[in-house]
C-alpha cells in the first residue's frame, strides 16, 4: 500500500517538474536568441517590396530581396568588427503596421527596416527608432539634396538614410489611348505628359465612349480605389485638385472648404459617370494595378519603382505588353500635382547597444558603398552622383527633375499620419455609396483627422522632448 | 489540526497530478485575462504605459465606429445562428433516418466546407464577387445584366457575409444533429408512426424536444465563434464599405495592430470577454443540472 501510494507520488512530482524544467527550458532558448553562435551575431532586415534584382529586375532570379541578400552577403565579408549574420524578410506592405506592432509589443522588433520614410514616421514619434545623426558623413550630406534630409529628420534628428526616392504620377496605356483616337493627348516615350483638368475630362469621357469592345473588353477609363490605405496618396492628391493646400501652418488638415468639397464632387462624378472602374468603395490599388496590367485600364496610379516593375513584367512576358507612357495628376489651375516617397532604412530601438551599433553599420553600408547605391537607379536616385551616372540610361530622370517644382508634401510632417491613413479611406467608400454627401465627407474627414493628429501631438516622443 | 493535516496529505497527490492543468490554466488563461484587464486601464506606448482608469472605455462608447461593430456583431451573431440552427435541424431531420451511405454522403457534403480553411474560403468568395475582377459581377457584365457590388452595398454585405459564414459552417451542426437524432429511440418514432402522426408532427413534437441538448450546444459554440467572427471581414470587406461590416473582433485587430492603441483593444477584449461569459452561463447551469 504505501509501495503503491510512494510510486503515485513521485510520479505526479515528475509531471509537475518536466513542466516547470519544460517552462524553464523555453525562456532560456528565448535568452539565446538573436545569436547564432557564441561570436556570430545576427540581425534582422525587414523591408516591403520595393524594386527586383540587385541592378536591375532584369537579372536572373531578380527577386524583391535580391539587393538586400546581396548586400548581406557583402556585409558579412566586409564587416571587420564583429561576425554578423543578415537576415532579410520582405514583408508585405499591407502588412506591414500589423507585423511591427505585434514585434515591437513583444519585444521583439527588427533590427534594420527599409520602407518609405512616410509610412514610418510614426514609429520615430513613438520613440521605436534611434537618431541615425553619427552615421551620416558630410560627402553624402552634400551629395543628396536639402529636401530629401527635411524629408527624413523629425524634430532635430535624422532617423532613415534616404536611399532613392520614388515620384508618384499616373501612368497610361497609350494603345488605348490610340484605340480611343485620343492621339492629341499622348505624351513622349520619355515625358511625364501633362494634361488641364477639362483635357483629362474628356480623355476620360472618350475612352467611355470610343474604346472598342472587341479589343478591351471589360476595360474602364480610370483607375480608383478606397478599400484600404494602399496607395491612398493618389487619393490624397486627388483632393488638392481644386486648389485645396490640406494642411494649415500648423499641421491641421484643412480639407473641408470649397475646393475640397469641389474635389470629392469630382471624384464622385467620375464614379457615377462609369469613368472608373465598377465598386472602387471595396477595391484595393493592388486589384487596380493589376487590371491596368491587364489592359482593363486606360489610367492608373503608378510610381517610378511601379512603372519599372510594370515594364519589365512585359519584357519578361508576365504581363501584356502595351505602351506604357507617364502622365500627371492634373489640377484645375492647369499645374500638375505631383509627390515623391523617399525610401530609405532605418534602425529600431532594439535595447541593445551592440546589436544598434550593428545594425547602423549595415545601413551606413548600404547607404553609402558607392557601387550599392547604383541600384537606387530603380526608382530615382536621391544622389546627384548617381543621377548623374545614369541619366543618359534613363531619360525618365529629367523628366522627374522638371516635376519638382510641383511637389507638395502629402504627409505635412504631422504625428500619426499612420492612424490618419485609417480614417480617409471609410470616408472615401462613404462618399462612393453615396452614404455621404462630399460636404459630409470632407468634414467629418478634417474632424476625424484632426483629432488624431491632436492626440498623436500629445503622445510624440519629439514633440514631447 | 491533526485531521487537516491528515486530510492534507491524503490530497496531496491528487493536488499534485492537476498541477500542471492548474499551471497552463493559470498562464495561459488567467493572466492573460488579468492582463487584459489591466491593459484597459492603461495608455500604452512603446515606452511606457500610463495609468488612464476607465478612459479608455469613455471613448470606446462615444466611437460611432465601435457602436456599429457592436451592433453588426449582434446582427451576425443572431441571424448565422438562427440560419445555422434552422437549416442543420432541416437537413439532418430529413436524412437521418435513411439509408447509411446517403446519410454519410450528406454529412461529408455539408463537413467539407468545414475543413476548409475560412482563408481560402473568403479567397475563393473574394474572388467570385470582387465588383473589379471577380467572376460574378465579370459575367454580369458580359451578359449585359445590372452588375450589383455585393461587397460594397451597405444594404447587401452583412447578407453577403451572414451567408458565407453559414454556408463555410453549417457542416458542424449537421454533423451533431445527425449523430444526436440517431440517438433517438426508435420505438419512440415507431409508436408515433402508428398513432398515425406525420412526420412534420414527429419532427416537431418528438424529435426537436429530444435533441434539445445538442440544439443549446450548437447555439451556445455558435454564439462565441461569432463574436469573434474575423477572417472573413478581414479578407473580404476590410469591415467596410464605411465600416458597414465592421465587427467587435475586427475593430479590436485594428485597435491593437493597426492603429496601436493596445489600451482601448483590450478594453473591446474584455467587454467581449464579458459578454461571451454571459452567453456561456446558460450552458454551464445546463451543465452542472444534467450533473
Amino acid at each position: 500500500m504505501f509501495k503503491k501510494r510512494y510510486f503515485t507520488l513521485s510520479l505526479a512530482i515528475v509531471l509537475v517538474l518536466s513542466i516547470l524544467a519544460g517552462c524553464t527550458g523555453k525562456e532560456e532558448s528565448e535568452s539565446s536568441k538573436g545569436t547564432t553562435s557564441k561570436d556570430e551575431m545576427a540581425i534582422k532586415v525587414w523591408l516591403t517590396p520595393q524594386w527586383k534584382g540587385v541592378l536591375d529586375s532584369s537579372e536572373d532570379g531578380a527577386d524583391y530581396d535580391s539587393f538586400f541578400k546581396h548586400a548581406a552577403e557583402r556585409f558579412s565579408e566586409e564587416y571587420k568588427d564583429q561576425k554578423v549574420k543578415v537576415e532579410v524578410e520582405v514583408i508585405a506592405s499591407d502588412q506591414r503596421d500589423e507585423l511591427l506592432n505585434v514585434s515591437l509589443n513583444g519585444g521583439t522588433p527588427p533590427d534594420v527596416f527599409f520602407e518609405s520614410v512616410f509610412a514610418m514616421g510614426d514609429y520615430a514619434h513613438r520613440g521605436a527608432l534611434v537618431p541615425l545623426n553619427d552615421i551620416v558623413d558630410d560627402e553624402s550630406k552634400k551629395d543628396i539634396a536639402q529636401s530629401h534630409w527635411n524629408n527624413v529628420t523629425f524634430g532635430d534628428d535624422i532617423y532613415f538614410y534616404p536611399f532613392s526616392q520614388n515620384p508618384g504620377t499616373l501612368a497610361y496605356n497609350a494603345d488605348m489611348f490610340k484605340a480611343a483616337g485620343l492621339e492629341k493627348y499622348i505624351g513622349g516615350e520619355s515625358d511625364i505628359k501633362t494634361w488641364t483638368l477639362a483635357e483629362y475630362e474628356e480623355i476620360l469621357k472618350a475612352l467611355k465612349d470610343n474604346l472598342p469592345k472587341d479589343k478591351y473588353s471589360n476595360a474602364f477609363p480610370m483607375g480608383l480605389y478606397a478599400l484600404n490605405n494602399q496607395g491612398d496618396t493618389w487619393n490624397l492628391a486627388y483632393l488638392r485638385m481644386f486648389g485645396n493646400q490640406f494642411f494649415d501652418g500648423e499641421g491641421n488638415i484643412i480639407v473641408n472648404d470649397e475646393n475640397g468639397v469641389k474635389a470629392a464632387d469630382w471624384l464622385k462624378k467620375i464614379y457615377d459617370n462609369g469613368y472608373t472602374n465598377p465598386g472602387v468603395e471595396s477595391v484595393s490599388s493592388n486589384d487596380v494595378n493589376a487590371m491596368f496590367q491587364n489592359q482593363q485600364l486606360a489610367v492608373s496610379f503608378t510610381n517610378a519603382i511601379l512603372f519599372n516593375n510594370a515594364k519589365a513584367d512585359m519584357e519578361s512576358g508576365k504581363a501584356p505588353k502595351f505602351d506604357i507612357r507617364l502622365a500627371n495628376i492634373p489640377s484645375e489651375s492647369g499645374d500638375p500635382l505631383t509627390f515623391t516617397y523617399v525610401t530609405g532604412a532605418t534602425v529600431f530601438n532594439t535595447k541593445d547597444e551592440a546589436r544598434i551599433k550593428v545594425s547602423k553599420d549595415f545601413v551606413k553600408f548600404i547607404s553609402t558603398d558607392a557601387e550599392l547605391v547604383k541600384s537606387s537607379k530603380n526608382g530615382v536616385p536621391v544622389r546627384t552622383s548617381v543621377t548623374e551616372e545614369f541619366s543618359s540610361e534613363n531619360p525618365y530622370f529629367a523628366a522627374y527633375s522638371a516635376n519638382d517644382q510641383y511637389m507638395f508634401n502629402f504627409t505635412g510632417n504631422v504625428p500619426g499620419y499612420g492612424q490618419l491613413r485609417q480614417v480617409l479611406y471609410p470616408e472615401l467608400q462613404a462618399l462612393y455609396t453615396g452614404a455621404k454627401t462630399s460636404k459630409e465627407v470632407v468634414e467629418s474627414y478634417q474632424t476625424k483627422g484632426n483629432e488624431v493628429i491632436e492626440t498623436s501631438k500629445a503622445d510624440s516622443v519629439i514633440y514631447n522632448k | 489540526m491533526k485531521f487537516i493535516k491528515k486530510s492534507y496529505k491524503e490530497n496531496l497527490t491528487g493536488y499534485l497530478f492537476i498541477a500542471p492543468q492548474i499551471l497552463f490554466f493559470l498562464i495561459f488563461l488567467v493572466y492573460p485575462i488579468m492582463e487584459g484587464v489591466r491593459l484597459s486601464l492603461f495608455k500604452i506606448n512603446y515606452q511606457d504605459e500610463v495609468f488612464v482608469g476607465l478612459e479608455n472605455y469613455k471613448r470606446l462608447f462615444s466611437d460611432p465606429v465601435f457602436v456599429q461593430s457592436t451592433i453588426n456583431t449582434v446582427i451576425f451573431v443572431v441571424f448565422i445562428v438562427a440560419l445555422t440552427v434552422g437549416f442543420a435541424l432541416f437537413v439532418s431531420a430529413t436524412i437521418f433516418d435513411k439509408n447509411a451511405k446517403y446519410v454519410s454522403f450528406i454529412r461529408g457534403a455539408y463537413y467539407i466546407p468545414v475543413m476548409v480553411s475560412m482563408v481560402v474560403m473568403s479567397m475563393i468568395w473574394s474572388f467570385l464577387l470582387n465588383p473589379a475582377n471577380g467572376l460574378i459581377p465579370f459575367m454580369a457584365r458580359e451578359l449585359e445584366i445590372a452588375s450589383v457590388n455585393f461587397l460594397g452595398d451597405t444594404r447587401l454585405v452583412l447578407p453577403v457575409i451572414i451567408f458565407v459564414t453559414f454556408a463555410t459552417n453549417v457542416g458542424q451542426a449537421i454533423i451533431l444533429y445527425i449523430a444526436s437524432m440517431i440517438g433517438v429511440p426508435k420505438e419512440t418514432l415507431e409508436a408515433a408512426e402508428v398513432d398515425g402522426a406525420s412526420k412534420l408532427k414527429i419532427v416537431f413534437k418528438i424529435i426537436i424536444p429530444m435533441v434539445k441538448p445538442t440544439t443549446i450546444y450548437i447555439i451556445i459554440m455558435n454564439i462565441i465563434a461569432v463574436l469573434k467572427i474575423f477572417v472573413v471581414i478581414q479578407l473580404l470587406t476590410g469591415g467596410g464599405p464605411n465600416n458597414a461590416s465592421t465587427t467587435l473582433m475586427y475593430y479590436l485587430y485594428n485597435n491593437a495592430f493597426k492603429y496601436n492603441q493596445l489600451g482601448i483593444a483590450s478594453a473591446v477584449g474584455v467587454i467581449m470577454f464579458l459578454l461571451t461569459l454571459a452567453l456561456s452561463i446558460p450552458q454551464l447551469r445546463a451543465m452542472f443540472k444534467n450533473n
